[in-house]
């Protein structure tokens, strides 16, 4: 018989990270839900009217990403693949998204496959310049722009959520060398 | 020690004072100076001995090219050797040692070997060191090197940080003089992103160096209000203290800043960062060297560049003697005669090879036509020089010019070869540039200073324009073009004593003609019998001379005769700054695993399996060694229970209409038939047939699959799947995404595993042997509703589960099953008991899928179906891959039981000599089976699997071993499979 005495505590490798450097904040966001979105061959307008019915907005275009009235950031990966990043705390965030999706698309959870980072601040670019490859220049990556890419060999997605904002998303297995490649990143420049 | 030949003059901040320490001696300089300008401020013009021959060498440059003034700096752990004093920025406090001298510098030991020199020749060291050949390694290396060399390490960690960075522009401008200045400002008023990058502390190049005006105005006062229009944009960056030192694919470059060299103190910052810049167009402006004319011991100190002359001269107030006479064979070299005499600095004479007319008219200076230096005296500092007409003039400095080189290295780094242009004697740049980049100013061969204007200007706005930018109304600085012509004059003939061509490698005119004799030609030949060029500095002096000698020799023009590659890195990258942050704890990034601080906290000895750190085994005290450990979590675990964090292995999740179809083609074996609920063994093979990787696929519901990978291969196996969903098999419906480390797995393996589990699965989950049998898969709650998922295998052979929860419950579940498991004395094990009792059951892991062997190897070759078509089936039945006799997988156990076996053995059949012809196979994996109580292990034999019982050699020569084993089946323990049915 199962001992109801025994209890899970829910433990995310940066949960709580919270650290100012000068005029740079970085902060691991409190319950980050992340669900990949899969849209079925050959069903992909069915999968996209879904996505707008559920969510208000259009699926945006690879390398994008948009945010619906409820907070839920759409991020589009792939031709058929894409992440909705949200707020939840509790681990059914993929039967949450399901639900809404109706069948239309294969949903994965992938809340616990990654660890978040919020870096922002006037110098925000500065610092990650120092590991992160891609240009970061407005011009070349505006507000709401999401990228793949490598940081200190860590595999990462990068997206502006602000003029001197951006959310890091990173494996959650490394989390702990992520943070420090961020941190070593924000030290050296301030 | 006074500042004896500051003059009142140049960019240095005489009102402030700095002190630094050249070996024992205090001195002072100004900030603006480098280690050079302040050295040669005091009068110091001894500054180190060279490589091979210990001679007393001076100060030749002002700057990145210098091949002699090689410095020692700062102290401890710091310390940093073959800085080139010429480009160190001084600092208060700044201490610096000279270089390569047993005693000190003004009377150094190995000054020996410069009377050795007869016999220290080109190719000295392959024509002596070759016999006997034993002494090589033991007495003439360690020897030569003692002699010869430059600094020394200080054999300590080094304490500072580096740092790399990632930097994007529109157009990247190499070289800050007045070229690079030109295109900076035009395209950055017309709105691109740039980059202006240079080496030098203060941007300016030669303007800072030179008397010559741009409109109406002193060039050094021009260069600075440029720069200060640029640091007003936001588009343009300005990287000083940065050297762009390669021209990588795609118009990547390579660039090293020195942040904190000019500090004495870092203050904990990084020291260096190298930079990545990416452009997509970039302007070469940088500038040229001028070279040396090669005449009878023309190395001493007190000999200099005569450009360098007027460098100390305007930029840093020194004048570098009192009594300076100038060398030349161009206009240039005037030049340093003009600015000297102007700075009332008595200029004897000038001395032009040329038979011609004075270019400018130089006061108190005697103009001595169509002659040569062929001798100096001096041993520690000029004192005079002899002419070929047998006249002497006493000097205290020699100014030389031998003309300008275009510095075209960087056009050079993807094999572009430059072409000579006989109007200025020098290569510029060839037409094959490195992708998007373009040359201007001195670097492309316009030497003057309104070509050099005009050309960066243009070449600018030509780059943009292509980028769609539309150039600016600017209208062309305004400036004269200075009296540039010169002579092909390279050496003076007449000279009988040693000439220097590579002052840093010690090559003489002599090294060359002998090169020439001897029949290393070819320019490539000569720079490594001589070793021309091979020094820290690249002979950036010395090439364009020593190749002009090749080509007297042979009769042939220079341009015929070619020059070697350049290559990266255009000066000395320290191995720190490429190393960057990557050292010690940071050299890569680690993977921990969800209950990582649990076993932390519970003992475990962690090994790093690929980036993962996974507990190795979890010590207890009174254990004497790893075996105790391990020995007991295996009888434990086989006994009652215990517990494995397996969270490494791989997985996919797949989803869509034709996954099943998908994983049907992946597999070898079959997948069609799967039912929900259930796990099935797979084995993936490579295109060519051999066995890739296997695991463990679930199907979870109708569509939808997980799949484990092995921890190795997780990554790979993603990449090949992506790989055939997208290239190979696109009109599948099948959606791929890892959730590796989404989802916390433990292993509960053993005969209480089910009871164990039964405490923390929630009621409604019957996971009784009938509800949940062996290879049963499903969706469960734990823990009152946590979700998780349970599939029931065994790779310990016991009656065993995975059971995975989001990861962020991973560290609690694992105190949940130990507390649970309490009653049953559950025991975490780790990798090492894991490794054990899959050796026991016979289970294939990395060493037995090494990528040599096939699934008729591992006694799989049934489940390769050729039902249907898989990766690599059609090539698994190539008659060689299924041999009658080929190499199979079995068990082996000492005859002796007490013999210990070792992996990597190989097996000889009895009364066979222990060669390769007569190879049976080798032992793959060995473990002591605490189950067993002996040695067991897993290997591949010739027809292994028609062989059991038969004894055969296990020879392993490596380790000087020889044990008679005999073969058995693979699975040592419950071969029937009735444990894992239980």
């Amino acid at each position: 018989m199962p001992d109801l005495t025994l209890t899970l505590t829910s433990a995310p490798p940066l949960a709580g990270y919270d650290t100012t450097f000068g005029n740079l904040s970085l902060t691991a966001p409190a319950d980050l839900a992340i669900v990949s979105l899969a849209l079925p061959l050959g069903a992909e307008d069915a999968a996209k009217k879904a996505i707008k019915s559920a969510y208000g907005i259009d699926l945006p275009d690879p390398g994008k990403s948009a945010v619906s009235k409820e907070g839920a950031r759409l991020v589009r990966l792939g031709l058929d693949m894409a992440l909705v990043i949200f707020t939840h705390a509790t681990p059914d965030a993929e039967r949450v998204v399901a639900g809404k999706l109706k069948g239309k698309v294969y949903t994965t959870d992938q809340t616990d496959v990654w660890t978040g980072l919020s870096l922002s601040g006037p110098r925000a670019r500065v610092a990650l310049e120092r590991i992160c490859p891609i240009d970061l220049h407005p011009d070349a990556f505006a507000e709401n722009d999401a990228a793949r890419t490598v940081m200190e060999h860590l595999g990462a997605l990068i997206i502006r959520t602000g003029p001197d904002a951006f959310l890091l998303l990173s494996a959650s297995s490394s989390a702990g060398s992520f943070l420090h490649a961020i941190e070593t990143s924000i030290e050296n420049i301030t | 020690m006074s500042q004896k030949n500051r003059i009142a003059a140049g960019q240095v901040d005489r009102a402030t004072e700095l002190s630094f320490r050249f070996n024992d001696t205090w001195m002072k300089g100004h900030p603006g100076d480098t280690l050079a300008s302040a050295l040669l401020a005091n009068g110091q013009r001894l500054v180190g001995r060279s490589f091979k021959y210990h001679r007393p060498r001076g100060i030749l440059t002002a700057g990145s090219e210098e091949p002699n003034a090689l410095v020692q700096l700062r102290s401890g752990a710091h310390q940093e050797p073959n800085t080139r004093a010429t480009t160190v920025e001084l600092f208060d406090g700044l201490t610096a040692t000279s270089q390569n001298h047993r005693g000190s510098l003004e009377f150094d030991l190995m000054a020996v070997t410069d009377l050795l020199s007869p016999f220290l020749s080109a190719g000295f060291y392959y024509k002596t060191f070759m016999w006997p050949r034993a002494f090589w390694e033991k007495l003439y290396e360690p020897v030569i090197r003692a002699s010869a060399g430059l600094g020394s390490l200080s054999m300590k960690d080094d304490p500072d940080r580096y740092d790399k960075g990632f930097a994007h522009c529109d157009l990247l401008v190499i070289g800050a003089g007045p070229s690079g200045l030109a295109a900076a400002l035009a395209a950055g008023r017309a709105g691109a992103r740039v980059i202006l990058a240079d080496e030098d502390f203060r941007p300016g190049g030669r303007l800072n160096a030179e008397t010559l005006e741009i409109d109406g105005m002193p060039g050094a006062d021009w260069a600075a209000g440029v720069v200060a229009e640029l640091a007003a944009m936001d588009n343009v960056r300005l990287m000083t203290r940065t050297t762009v030192y390669g021209a990588y694919d795609h118009g990547t470059y390579g660039a090293l800043e020195r942040c904190t060299d000019h500090l004495a103190d870092a203050g904990g910052k990084p020291r260096q960062i190298l930079w990545r810049i990416y452009s997509k167009r970039a302007v070469l402006t940088a500038g040229a060297t001028e070279r040396p004319i090669a005449f009878g011991n023309n190395d001493r100190p007190g000999i200099m560049l005569a450009g360098a002359v007027r460098a100390y001269l305007n930029r840093y107030g020194v004048t570098p003697g009192h009594e300076v006479a100038v060398f030349t064979n161009n206009d240039d070299g005037w030049r340093t005669a003009a600015d000297l005499a102007a700075r009332g600095v008595h200029v004897p004479a000038v001395i032009d090879s040329r038979d011609a007319p004075a270019p400018l008219d130089v006061p108190g200076a005697r103009h001595i036509r169509g002659v040569g230096v062929v001798d100096t005296v001096g041993r520690k500092g000029i004192k005079s020089i002899t002419l070929t007409d047998g006249q002497v003039i006493p000097v205290d400095c020699l100014a030389v010019s031998g003309g300008w080189n275009p510095n075209v290295h960087l056009t050079c780094h993807q094999r572009g070869r430059p072409v000579w242009r006989d109007d200025i004697n020098a290569f510029v740049p060839g037409d094959a540039l490195p992708p998007g980049m373009a040359v201007a100013g001195a670097a492309n061969g316009a030497l003057t200073l309104a070509a050099a204007l005009a050309e960066g200007q243009a070449t600018a706005n030509a780059q943009i324009e292509q980028l769609g930018f539309t150039a600016s109304h600017t209208a062309t600085p305004r400036a004269e073009d200075e009296p540039h012509r010169g002579a092909a004059f390279w050496h003076v003939r007449e000279s009988t004593k040693r000439a220097w061509l590579d002052q840093q490698n010690d090559v003489t005119v002599k090294d060359v003609k002998q090169s020439y004799r001897e029949g290393f030609r070819a320019v490539e030949h000569l720079k490594r019998y001589t070793t021309l060029g091979m020094a820290t500095d690249q002979g950036k002096t010395a090439n364009i001379p020593a190749l002009a000698i090749m080509a007297e020799c042979t009769g042939k023009t220079i341009p015929e005769t070619g020059t070697t590659i350049f290559r990266p890195p255009y000066t000395p990258v320290p191995l720190g700054a490429l190393g960057g942050r990557s050292r010690g704890r940071d050299f890569r990034p680690y993977r921990l695993t969800p209950s990582h601080q649990w076993a932390k906290e519970n003992g475990a000895t962690f090994v790093e399996v690929g980036n993962w750190l996974r507990a190795q085994w979890y010590a207890r005290p009174g254990e004497q060694g790893w075996r105790d450990s391990v020995d007991r979590e295996v009888t434990a675990t086989r006994n009652s229970v215990g517990i494995c964090d397996v969270t490494t292995l791989g997985k996919i999740d797949i989803q869509g209409r034709d996954a099943g179809e998908f994983l049907n083609r992946i597999y070898c074996n079959g997948f069609a038939t799967l039912a929900v609920g259930k796990v099935r063994y797979g084995l993936m093979l490579r295109e060519d047939g051999i066995a890739y990787d296997d695991g463990t696929t679930a199907r979870m519901s109708e569509n939808h699959y997980v799949m484990t990978t092995t921890t190795a291969n997780a990554v790979l196996v993603f990449r090949r799947l992506e790989f055939a969903r997208q290239c190979l098999w696109p009109d599948l419906d099948v959606h791929l995404i890892s959730t590796t480390d989404g989802w916390a797995q433990f292993a509960v393996a053993g005969p209480n595993a089910r009871n164990l589990l039964r405490k923390v699965i929630d009621a409604e989950h019957d996971i009784s042997n009938e509800a949940f049998p062996f290879m049963a898969c499903g969706e469960v709650t734990v823990c009152s509703g946590t979700p998780a998922r349970l599939f029931r295998i065994s790779f310990s052979g016991e009656l065993a589960y995975e059971i995975a929860v989001p990861a962020r419950y991973g560290n609690a579940m694992m105190g949940v099953l130990m507390q649970a498991g309490a009653e049953y004395d559950a025991t975490p094990y780790g990798t090492e008991a894991l490794s054990v009792m899959r050796i026991e059951k016979g289970h294939a892991a990395g060493n037995e899928l090494n990528g040599q062997t096939t699934a008729h190897n591992l006694g799989m070759g049934r489940m390769v179906s050729q039902k249907k078509d898989s990766i690599g089936a059609v090539l698994s039945q190539r008659p060689e891959m299924i041999r009658d006799d080929a190499i199979k997988l079995v068990g082996f156990r000492p005859v002796n039981r007490a013999d210990k076996l070792a992996a990597g053995s190989h097996f000889i059949t009895r009364g066979d000599k222990a060669s390769m012809d007569n190879d049976q196979g080798w032992m793959t994996s060995v473990a002591y089976s605490p189950s067993l109580g002996h040695s067991i292990g897993l290997g591949f034999i010739k027809r292994g699997d028609q062989r059991q019982g038969e004894i055969v050699r296990a020879v392993n020569p490596l380790m000087g071993s020889e044990i008679e084993v005999e073969i058995v089946s693979a699975h040592f323990i419950d071969p029937e499979g009735e444990r894992l049915r239980a």
